[in-house]
């Protein structure tokens, strides 16, 4: 199962991007909150490439798997305040939250993963939205009117420890999610999953033939994303924002967004979701200073030109660049 | 024993019979090839054989193994192996992946590492000579590379049979020479059976196979060895049409 170190290097740029921007976002005063919508942005395309940069599969419903996750946390803060489970119940909710999305994305993946290309694409888009009408037509966790969960959150932890896990620990949280995400992303770059994945993007039909489970490896792309996903709603949505509603988290927004950091970034590829997440990140955040309210006007044409100019995305086009050169081993 | 056995293989198509009735044997390391005009069913037999879709009617049994309902996936693990008219490498991968997937998915697949699967690849990147492109993505290679490429990815699956679906299709006959030689070099080399589909390319039947099966209209013609099969009236007749003397008659 295990390579060699030196097949795990690319590892080191990931660690270096995400040490300098936790580095700026702790010195720099007054930026941590930019910094943390930047770490959120690049561990969303982290995770989403997981699946549809390694796959080609694009999943509309993505949101729908930060939703369940949001809810995962919330559910477990909320219910369980009370109970002096102190800090444990951080733990809880992240495993709740990961198995909220695992259920989910069998469910999802049961039906959708059947189908190719543009039909799963347009299978999963009703994901979401179907999940949110779910909640709240059901009245499912207080249904539309949504959970708020800060007074439990005072309750349980005391007022300084809530301040610092929402205001903080959350971020830190993504952070380390993001991280994971990249880990698992090499792990599987670097093992047979990884080349099933790559063997199943580029030809379903021969890959089959040549004798890949594309059913299972497709599934195992999908519920690794999901699950990453989930831990990203539950500490960048629950844990930092302490209240959730059905509308807010499964918001189809952000699954386009996810779909734009991967391919500004390169889909598939270790650094792109980084690269795009900051690209990004940082246009969107000065974009709405600069030009309030134009921003998707002003990103609908970049992107267009950016798939049609570029497709292989910024990290693509590098890799290309130091093909045959020293750097190769750590810019994939 | 045979390595593989059609019996009765019928497959439909809404109201079109594909392959109908098909009934014939593979024998271990044998060069056999499946010779027809456009439109007789071979590549369906292909399909058949290999797993692409189920037969209707009919069972398949590979080394005693009743394969007739395995998905395509468990058929390569139990040792079929198979390449495209049109070559069909995993563009973006280079080479050397490409032939490293095929051993680390193939009849070997679950005992190979990673490692162990690319040593794999490079010893058969020295057989098909394309040593300087190892590195390279296949998606760049011309068209006689990739299916260089397509033969040694699936050579590395470690198959006992190997379909090669119109290996010479739009070769100049020089090339045709050379992947006559080739086919025949890895059948002593790597001791499997391999069938090659061929639609009309005659030139190239006798080098490539002991014995030959024609089909017609998705039916089997003949089962003859080659040379007999070759100057056989009724193949002669699916290929020119009646002789000239008969059609007067």
């Amino acid at each position: 199962m295990m390579r060699p170190v030196r097949a795990y290097y690319p590892i080191l740029p990931v660690l270096i991007g995400y040490g300098i921007l936790f580095g700026i976002g702790q010195m720099v005063p007054g930026k941590w909150q930019l910094i943390s919508q930047l770490a959120f942005f690049c561990a969303l395309g982290q995770a989403f490439n997981l699946f549809m940069g390694m796959t080609g599969y694009v999943d509309f419903g993505y949101v729908a798997f930060l939703g369940v996750g949001t809810y995962g946390m919330a559910v477990s803060i909320y219910y369980l305040f009370d109970k002096g489970l102190g800090l444990t119940m951080i733990v809880i909710g992240m495993i709740l939250a990961a198995v909220f999305s695992t259920l989910l994305s069998l469910a999802v993946g049961a039906v959708a993963l059947r189908l190719r290309g543009a039909y799963f694409a347009i299978a999963t888009i009703g994901v979401n939205e179907g999940f949110r009408f779910l909640i709240e037509g059901a009245r499912i966790w207080n249904g539309s009117d949504g959970m708020i969960f800060s007074r439990h959150m005072k309750t349980a932890f005391g007022r300084e420890t809530a301040m610092a896990l929402s205001m903080k620990w959350a971020d830190v949280i993504v952070f380390g999610v993001a991280f994971l995400a990249a880990v698992m992303t090499l792990l599987y770059m670097r093992n047979k999953v990884g080349y099933a994945l790559t063997a199943l993007r580029e030809d379903e039909d021969a890959a089959k033939v040549m004798g890949i489970n594309v059913t299972r490896y497709k599934l195992i792309a999908f519920i690794t994303s999901a699950i990453l996903a989930g831990l990203l709603g539950a500490s960048a949505w629950a844990l930092k924002l302490t209240y959730v509603y059905p509308t807010d988290v499964f918001a189809i927004h952000y699954t386009v967004e996810a779909i734009i950091i991967v391919l500004l970034g390169g889909a598939g590829t270790l650094l792109g979701p980084i690269v795009g997440g900051l690209i990004y990140g940082v246009s969107k955040y000065y974009l709405a200073i600069v030009l309030p309210g134009f921003q998707l006007m002003i990103f609908a044409p970049i992107i267009i030109m950016i798939i049609v100019l570029f497709p292989e995305g910024t990290v693509g086009i590098l890799k290309k660049r130091v093909f045959g050169t020293p750097l190769e081993k750590f810019i994939i | 024993m045979s390595l593989l056995r059609v019996e009765n293989v019928t497959k439909r198509f809404g109201g079109l019979v594909a392959v109908d009735d098909m009934s014939f044997e593979i024998r271990h390391g044998e060069l056999m090839a499946i010779v027809g005009p456009n439109g007789a069913g071979k590549t369906t037999m292909f399909n058949l054989i290999n797993g692409v879709f189920p037969a209707d009617e009919g069972r398949i049994i590979f080394e005693d193994v009743d394969v007739t309902r395995y998905p395509a996936y468990k058929r390569a693990h139990l040792g079929i192996g198979r390449t495209f008219q049109i070559p069909r490498p995993f563009a973006s991968a280079t080479v050397r992946e490409n032939i490293a997937i095929g051993g680390m998915f193939g009849a070997a697949g679950s005992e190979i590492s990673v490692d162990r699967a690319m040593e794999l690849a490079d010893h058969y990147i020295d057989i098909i000579g394309l040593k300087e492109h190892r590195d390279k993505p296949a998606g760049g290679l011309t068209p006689v590379e990739k299916k260089l490429v397509e033969i040694a990815r699936a050579l590395a699956m470690k198959p006992r049979l190997l379909l090669m679906d119109e290996a010479m299709a739009g070769m100049n006959p020089k090339d045709i020479d050379e992947m006559v030689a080739f086919i025949r070099e890895i059948r002593d080399t790597e001791g499997i059976a391999i069938v090659s589909m061929v639609e009309h390319i005659m030139r190239a039947v006798a080098g490539l196979a002991e014995r030959v099966i024609v089909m017609h209209q998705g039916a089997l013609l003949v089962d003859e060895p080659t040379q007999e099969a070759l100057s056989d009236p009724r193949v002669i007749e699916v290929y020119l049409g009646q002789p000239p003397e008969e059609a007067h008659a």
